[in-house]
């Protein structure tokens, strides 16, 4: 066992897995992570009760401090990022830019006799003067026009953001006067849950877990750079700074060229997404049922490389090319229609690679279901105790965790100019594929490796990745133009 | 079919009795709420001289929601593709129930004297009356003399 782990498990107080058979709670990451792992960040995550009493606290504070309905501490809150402290200053100065910025009053001065007398300008009826009301801009409308108006923005989605009914004003509806007119509790209804959505993305802490269905939100305070969250309800792994899946080393604005492109191309590379080919050597048709790209014949025993069909032996880790796209020399003297092929053929590789890891991924996912239920029968059989096992589970995790950042080298790679600072990244993704790869091997037959063999394995892979992290992940690095497109 | 609204008659009796210049609109007599509308083509417009048919109709939550036009007749114009179809702040975004038919018309007519490529709907013709007014501006009457100008 290396001394990294040594610590990790006397960090633990050790008497606690025994008694709790809670695995998920004991994995490795419980240990100070600011200082080993790059990608680390501060986040947490809540349920939507908490994030209401969060949210209302602010309202509480701004309303207070300014003499103001909550309705109307809320449409200035979202217009100014729920910065309540930025907003009390303000308003100190000047109140009156406070009202304009967030459209609470308007910016001109109001022009009464949009609706005459008790005449209404919407629907050209005649009623009674009680019957008609007002936003601070002073356009009156009756009743029945306001309920209908707030009807249809509400079920176009608009909540937040609902204005007067007068041409070209933009003053705001706040909360109070829309539900003192709308009486149809499903649109009452819709209409708070759209507001709770719109105030969540206009808090620049906040975000929406993106996993379908489900309910828990981030919160976090720095919001640019690939920034890891992982969601507590459905594990899912989020950039917190772009809301697409996390991406390190890649940066947001690559990450989405990327998924764009493979969106756009996705016919083209359908093709690769086979689960069978034929053995290099004897050309029996193998399919690929595990994670590990090292595959082995089992006609005639032939180890080969899934992904380019190579003898595996020449994928001794100091001459591992099979992640490297080599570009043909000649490129620049061809004609129109090459270079387009060529373009092709480069964006395919990287696509395969790409694709290829994700479905790796899930395959090892299945590996890790079946590996918890042997552990639990070894442990229901007398055969130790959770805590001898926890290593295979620990290098299922950690497997998942180092293919997953693989995946993301390869949209890094199509996207950076060639020369020395690819050379050395493709290297350091040469050598992360090459032990990710050694480790999916020896997961896959864990019980009959050696523990030590393993957490050796283990140790290298997960330091292969950190590094290629350390030197690569634009929040740890000053200089990252040349990944930037 | 539901009653109609207050709101639509009164419109409708004012587009008739003191109707836009330039600008007919008349209800269809199955639908009062479908219009057939005939723009005349701008004085000192590339559109001069040509009659454009437009259909208007307007849905079951008018005036909270705009109405829905389209241009009939072909037209070469930055802001209007090849359905038809009419990029128009106030007839997205900006719309006002207290906005009304005739007020959507006048601006249509206006987008016909001053055409805006920088907010383009049709992405070829708004290239070339960037890149070359004076084609374009040839292509619009050549299209208007085809296209608007027989019936
Ligand atoms: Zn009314
Ligand atoms: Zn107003
Ligand atoms: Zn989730
Ligand atoms: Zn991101
Ligand atoms: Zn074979
Ligand atoms: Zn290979």
């Amino acid at each position: 066992m290396s001394a990294e782990s040594d610590m990790e498990y006397s960090d633990n107080d050790g008497d606690e897995y025994d008694y709790y058979g809670e695995v998920d709670d004991c994995d490795m990451d419980s240990v100070d992570q600011s200082k080993t792992d790059p990608e680390y960040f501060l986040f947490s995550c809540l349920r939507v009760e908490e994030v209401e009493k969060l949210l209302n606290e602010s309202i509480e504070l701004l309303s207070n401090s300014l003499q103001i309905t909550p309705s109307l501490a809320k449409v200035i809150l979202h217009a100014y990022e729920w910065n309540a402290q930025e907003i009390i200053n303000k308003y100190k100065e000047n109140p009156n830019e406070v009202l304009i910025f967030s459209r609470v009053k308007s910016c001109v001065p109001s022009t009464p006799g949009n609706s005459n007398g008790s005449h209404c300008a919407v629907c050209a009826n005649t009623t009674l003067l009680q019957k008609f009301s007002a936003l601070a801009c002073g356009h009156y409308f009756c009743n029945d026009c306001w309920a209908m108006h707030f009807e249809v923005q509400i079920m176009q989605g608009v909540s937040n953001t609902i204005q007067c009914m007068a041409p070209e004003c933009e003053v705001r509806a706040p909360e109070d006067f829309v539900l003192s007119h709308v009486t149809k509790p499903s649109v009452r209804d819709r209409y708070q849950q759209f507001m709770f959505k719109d105030h969540v993305k206009s808090h620049p802490q906040l975000r929406f877990c993106p996993g379908p269905n489900c309910q828990w939100l981030f919160r976090a305070w720095v919001r640019e750079g690939a920034r890891r969250v992982e969601c507590q309800g459905c594990e899912l792994l989020t950039c917190f700074s772009c809301g697409a899946p996390h991406h390190a080393p890649t940066d947001c604005i690559t990450i989405r060229l990327w998924l764009t492109k493979c969106a756009d191309d996705s016919e083209t590379a359908n093709y690769i997404s086979a689960n069978t080919k034929d053995c290099p050597k004897c050309q029996i048709c193998i399919e690929k049922n595990g994670g590990c790209n090292h595959m082995q014949c089992g006609s005639c025993r032939h180890d080969f490389c899934w992904v380019c069909l190579g003898d595996w032996k020449c994928h001794g880790s100091e001459y591992y090319e099979c992640s490297r796209y080599k570009e043909d020399p000649n490129l620049a003297s061809d004609s129109q229609h090459a270079q387009a092929r060529e373009a092709l053929k480069k964006y395919l590789h990287y696509y395969e690679r790409w694709e290829n890891h994700a479905r790796s991924l899930k395959l090892e996912e299945q590996t890790l279901a079946c590996l918890k239920s042997r552990i639990n029968q070894k442990v229901m059989a007398g055969e130790g105790t959770w805590i001898d096992w926890q290593y295979l589970w620990d290098s299922a995790k950690l497997l998942k965790r180092c293919r997953y950042t693989l995946q993301y080298t390869y949209p890094f790679a199509y996207y950076m100019d060639n020369g020395p600072r690819k050379e050395l990244f493709e290297y350091q993704q040469a050598q992360l594929e090459a032990e990710i790869e050694n480790l999916s091997w020896k997961v896959e037959r864990a019980e009959t490796t050696d523990r030590g063999d393993l957490e050796n394995q283990m140790d290298i892979a997960e330091k292969r990745r950190t590094t290629l992290l350390k030197d690569f992940l634009d929040i740890n690095i000053n200089n990252a133009s040349s990944s930037k497109v | 079919m539901a009653a109609l609204p207050r709101r639509i008659i009164k419109e409708t009796q004012r587009l008739m009795q003191e109707p836009v210049p330039g600008i007919s609109a008349v209800p269809s007599e199955s639908n009062a709420r479908y219009f057939h509308v005939i723009v005349t083509g701008p004085e000192d417009s590339p559109f001069e001289g040509g009659l454009f048919k437009l259909e208007l109709f307007l849905p079951e939550d008018y005036p909270m929601s705009a109405p829905k036009v389209r241009f009939i007749t072909k037209i070469y114009h930055p802001n209007i593709d090849r359905l038809g179809r009419i990029c128009l702040d106030i007839l997205k975004d900006k719309w006002s129930p207290a906005l009304q038919i005739r007020t959507v018309l006048l601006s249509i007519q206006a987008l016909l004297s001053a055409p805006n490529p920088d907010d383009p709907l049709a992405n070829d013709v708004a290239e070339l009356w960037k890149v070359n007014e004076s084609e374009a501006i040839r292509n619009a009457k050549d299209w208007t003399r085809r296209y608007a100008m027989d019936n």
